[in-house]
């Protein structure tokens, strides 16, 4: 499947027109361009994949009545926007959960940004004996199902004295993760190394390839790790749930699914508040994806993968 | 297809590159293999403290009976012969693991990227369209969990709909043979999630590629073959990779949703464990389970790093 | 665009490092457990429920500390579908609760040493768990002893829709009502596709009831299996004939069909069956409404008269550090001086009999309209005691593996239970 184009031209450094400019700037590439088809496959997809969203805001503006006889509807009838308030006025500390999540999250996507970044670009560009197995010993990591590592690793979390602190949660993540590591590595074999040969030969050595013109260059990669980070902390209750024990350390995933849950075996939780919890879990991260965009789809960045052979 | 850019051009008085390791290696190469390592001590570091331990206890606990409670008593490979001889349901749930994983990695890799692709073009909103395909995977499990039981009832809206075309819509969740489909179906509608990294990656192609296709006349489905999608494959690999674990691995929608039933039709590996770990308190049983389930994994992973080689383009050598 | 410009200078990258760490390191600071420290006097007690659970206890752990200041005790609410795992997980770890909540999986934990046998401190305060807690007194004990004392203990009743019997010109249901005299009301009371005249017994309280009072019984007193005998299959085949032979009972398909999570309370709250039996705790949600006109009375007889109880009880872990203390705290929580709150806050029944016959659990000041709140008390006279043995999860999943297709109407009740007893033979090993 190699490339049939290759011009010559394209060799030197382009500056590029970013893609993603409002059209008028020029021809649209045929590639590129949107023809009816696909705004209308885009709206049925879109559609789908957004009714159960629309019935969560339903839910979530329901009255308790409806809860309790289990009659809602998929376009809100009702519009109870009092439930938000009383969210935050019952008896958990909704507040004190938010902030724990941020703080939480917070410091995981710092941690995992830097580690990734270096651990995944010295598999993709760094060479040495026994890297391939080091690879499969990273990969393996991901193949143990967490429920089974769960209790050795309390325990270990015990010894350190670490229980009912935050730091079982965010520590491990300065430390950088299998998925995090293969998708830059997977990222950054995708760019020429050219470049890289020149630069050793000006002396750069490897620390300053890796800042100077590797870094840059996975900028979007990192934008996509720092998401995920993101919304993984931000709705993992799993870890919270076995670490911590006072209320007030809690984060609002834990919180919800305290909501979510009653005493007794067949009542029906109040889920006009699961879903406003969910919603309060789910828009800070919509807003964060949307804004994210920018950095990673629209950076065009040119220089390495103009080599072509 | 791998293009290969040695050093050893540039470096004339250098033994040409070996492709495995030779005792005697270049002041050079011993440097990069330290800095190698170097780099990645972040990883190594966390790795010795957080998870090798663990990982070794679970093995030696997989050699015994334990009840969390009391000692753990050694039984050899007692657990493990049991697994395979005396246990009907671990079979069916791994028959159910390895059914739906064959089904919902390749559907969410298609779907991502065909999604992917459309979002790729100047499409009017596409901010919105795009945030609306990753939205599933932003909205916690407890919500979407309650969402899909309702949209899955026998008379719900998936069904209603199925019945505009005729068609007499199953229990879906309720009924065994269809409960496998509809978690299928739920792992679908996630499928805006491999589009992010897809997209990423697309953006990066230049566009001088496609600019030199139009010249030389290439449609938009040729351009799709020979340009988008060599320079995505190394992401469509990742997310090959990841979702085959993260498909063998499903817990929490079977947890929450199924149960495992009806009657163990949608039960699968990791709640079997989880239910004899946590349920039964036979931890030793549960983790005999977790290691034969991470050498089914790791075997069709190295089965998909071998034939990679064949449809994955790199840019550069993976040295 | 900047990016292309920036250099990561090598400062600047090892001052975000040691920022980062610097935050962690003061998290550690501020986040830290305060140790095991407070002295010795601190108790940790588990419970799992929601916010209605966590408010009771914790107003009961109030009245606590108030009688013996001596005492700081704290609570913790688990998830109830986490509870089991994550108490595991800190006996496991070392740092098993004080006072922890125990149901029928109390003999899981007793049967492997996790909880303190009471026996003497149950000699030594004077306690007598019959004239406190009369028939469930002992019903969290495991090979003679005891190892939980009963904290909230209410009978299954029969919750049913006032305004539908009384215009359908049906008499009040008694403790004296047949199977028979239940289902001609269920079918006067049935409108297809419309409403049904009871929830059902799908649940495993309910139909063990039914066995029960058809003379039968799951587990015998000796702990053994008995599923497949004759009472119980013909219990088990009546509730199976509610739903599908005389359709007076909604199926697992006309559930799923009325919503998310939907069972017998909620459709039972929407007036879609007109009688429901369960626990205590739809009273307090049902007292605040006024869609559906209710009452409740203890439930129909068989051949005898049994009904299942739901409850907890309140058990020491044995990584407690002061054992006589905790047991002092479930002395007190379980006395009459505490389980008035179990009802006032809307949470239960309270095991302690005398609480029960007492006008605080009557009527107490939360019920606007006058309620049969005697129920309780008097089915708890004929509540029969389930056998609660070490292997009772796996007993449970067999049940729920092995009764899919019967309450599916797709199997008869002695095929499904003569597996289901087969497999239970496995599991429960002979003594």
């Amino acid at each position: 499947m190699a490339i049939t184009t290759t011009p010559a031209a394209v060799t030197a450094q382009t500056t590029r027109a970013p893609r993603d400019e409002p059209e008028g700037r020029g021809r649209t590439l045929r590639a590129f361009k949107a023809p009816p088809a696909t705004y209308a496959v885009l709206l049925i997809v879109s559609a789908i994949l957004f009714v159960p969203f629309v019935f969560v805001v339903s839910i979530a503006l329901s009255s308790d009545q409806t809860v309790n006889t289990n009659s809602f509807t998929v376009i809100p009838r009702e519009f109870e926007w009092g439930n938000f308030v009383r969210v935050f006025t019952s008896d958990l500390p909704m507040g004190r959960f938010v902030v724990n999540s941020c703080v939480i999250a917070f410091f995981a996507v710092i941690g995992q940004v830097i580690s990734s970044s270096l651990v995944g670009y010295a598999f993709a560009r760094l060479r040495a004996p026994g890297k391939n197995a080091v690879f499969l010993v990273v990969l393996a990591t991901m193949m143990i199902p967490a429920q089974i590592t769960m209790i050795p690793q309390f325990i270990l979390f015990k010894e350190l004295g670490w229980v009912n602190t935050f730091l079982p949660l965010i520590v491990p993540n300065f430390f950088s993760n299998a998925f995090n590591i293969f998708l830059v590595r997977q990222f950054v074999s995708r760019m020429s190394s050219e470049v890289d040969e020149a630069a050793m030969m000006d002396g750069l050595g490897f620390f300053g390839i890796y800042r100077r013109m590797i870094l840059p260059m996975m900028f979007p990669i990192l934008v996509a790790i720092g998401i995920f980070t993101l919304t993984a902390t931000w709705g993992d209750f799993m870890g919270p749930l076995i670490y911590l024990n006072d209320e007030s350390k809690m984060p609002l995933a834990l919180g919800v699914q305290y909501i979510a849950s009653t005493g007794q075996a067949l009542q029906a939780p109040p889920w006009n508040f699961v879903m406003v919890g969910s919603l309060l879990l789910t828009v800070p991260m919509i807003c964060v994806y949307y804004l994210g965009q920018k950095y990673l789809y629209e950076m065009n960045l040119s220089g390495g993968s103009a080599g072509v052979k | 297809m791998a293009t290969s850019l040695s050093p050893s051009a540039t470096k004339p008085t250098e033994p040409p590159a070996p492709a495995a390791p030779v005792r005697r290696m270049s002041t050079s190469r011993k440097r990069e293999a330290r800095y190698f390592y170097l780099f990645i001590s972040p990883w190594i570091v966390g790795f010795l403290a957080f998870m090798l331990g663990p990982m070794i206890a679970s093995v030696y606990y997989s050699l015994t009976d334990w009840d969390t409670f009391t000692p753990p008593t050694f039984v050899g490979i007692d657990n493990y012969v049991r697994l395979f001889t005396e246990d009907p349901i671990f079979w069916k749930a791994l028959g159910n693991t390895f059914y739906y994983a064959a089904i919902s990695v390749p559907l969410g890799l298609v779907l991502g990227l065909w999604l992917a692709h459309l979002l790729n073009k100047q499409v009017r909103a596409r901010k919105l369209f795009r945030t609306l395909i990753y939205l599933p995977t932003l909205v916690p499990l407890v919500a979407t969990a309650m969402i899909f039981q309702m949209v899955l009832a026998p008379d719900g809206p998936l069904n209603g709909l199925l019945g505009w075309f005729g068609i007499d819509g199953p229990a879906w969740l309720l009924d065994p043979d269809w409960v496998k489909p509809a978690l299928i179906l739920l792992s679908a509608w996630g499928a805006g999630g491999a589009t992010v990294l897809l997209l990423a990656t697309m953006k990066g192609i230049p566009n001088e590629f496609y600019e030199a296709a139009e010249i030389d006349g290439a449609g938009s489905a040729r351009q799709f073959r020979s340009i988008t999608f060599p320079q995505v494959t190394p992401i469509i690999f990742f997310n090959l990779i990841m979702g085959l674990i993260g498909a063998f691995q499903i817990f929490s929608q079977v947890y929450i949703l199924t149960s495992g039933g009806p009657n163990n039709a949608s039960q699968m590996v990791v709640p079997l464990l989880f239910n004899e770990a946590f349920s039964y308190y036979r931890m030793g049983y549960a983790s005999a389970i977790s290691w034969v389930l991470f050498v089914i994994i790791l075997l069709f992973t190295l089965v998909a790093f071998r034939t990679s080689r064949r449809w994955v383009f790199y840019e550069t050598a993976m040295r | 665009m900047g990016i292309m410009d920036t250099n990561f200078s090598r400062r600047g990258f090892l001052t975000s490092t040691l920022v980062a760490a610097a935050g962690v390191i003061t998290l550690t600071a501020c986040g830290s457990d305060s140790g095991g420290g407070g002295g010795d006097s601190r108790l940790v007690m588990t419970v799992w429920g929601g916010e209605v659970d966590k408010a009771a206890y914790q107003a009961r752990i109030d009245a606590l500390v108030e009688a013996y200041p001596e005492m700081s005790v704290t609570l913790q609410l688990i998830l109830s579908d986490s509870y089991a795992q994550k108490v595991q997980t800190m006996i496991a770890g070392g740092s098993g609760p004080d006072i922890m909540q125990v149901a029928e999986n109390v003999n899981v934990y007793s049967s492997k040493n996790q909880l303190l046998p009471l026996d003497e401190h149950i000699a030594t305060a004077k306690l007598d768990l019959d004239s406190r807690f009369g028939p469930v007194g002992s019903v969290y004990s495991y090979e003679d002893t005891v190892y939980a004392i009963p904290d909230r203990s209410g009978a299954a009743i029969l919750y049913y829709n006032k305004g539908l019997f009384e215009s359908a010109g049906i008499s009040a249901p008694t403790a004296d009502w047949t199977w028979d005299d239940m289902l001609s009301a269920a079918q006067e009371l049935t409108v297809p596709g419309e409403r049904w005249g009871y929830a059902g017994a799908g649940w495993w309280p309910l139909w063990w009831s039914f066995a029960h009072q058809n003379g039968g019984a799951i587990i015998d007193e000796a702990g053994r299996p008995t599923a497949d005998s004759d009472a119980v299959v013909e219990a088990l085949q009546y509730c199976g004939d509610l739903v599908f032979k005389h359709k007076v009972v909604p199926s697992t398909i006309d559930y799923a069909n009325m919503g998310t999570d939907m069972g017998g309370d909620p459709a039972f709250a929407a007036g879609l069956v007109a009688m429901n039996t369960t626990g205590f705790w739809n009273v307090g949600s049902l007292a605040e409404q006024d869609t559906v006109e209710w009452d409740i009375a203890p439930m129909w007889r068989g051949k005898e008269q049994a009904v299942a109880t739901f409850g907890s009880g309140l058990a020491i872990s044995r990584t407690a550090k002061d054992p006589a203390l905790a047991f002092k705290a479930i002395d007190f929580l379980t006395s009459d001086k505490s389980q008035p709150l179990v009802i006032s806050m809307k949470q239960d029944v309270p095991a302690n009999v005398e609480v029960q016959q007492s006008d605080a659990f009557l009527s107490p000041s939360w019920m606007t309209d006058p309620v049969n709140m005697q129920a309780f008390p008097e089915s708890s006279s004929f509540a029969f005691k389930s056998t609660f043995i070490p292997q009772w999860n796996e007993m449970q999943q067999a049940f729920t593996d092995g009764l899919a297709d019967f309450w599916l109407g797709k199997q008869e009740a002695a095929p499904a239970l003569a597996t289901i007893q087969e497999r239970l033979e496995s599991i429960i090993p002979a003594k």
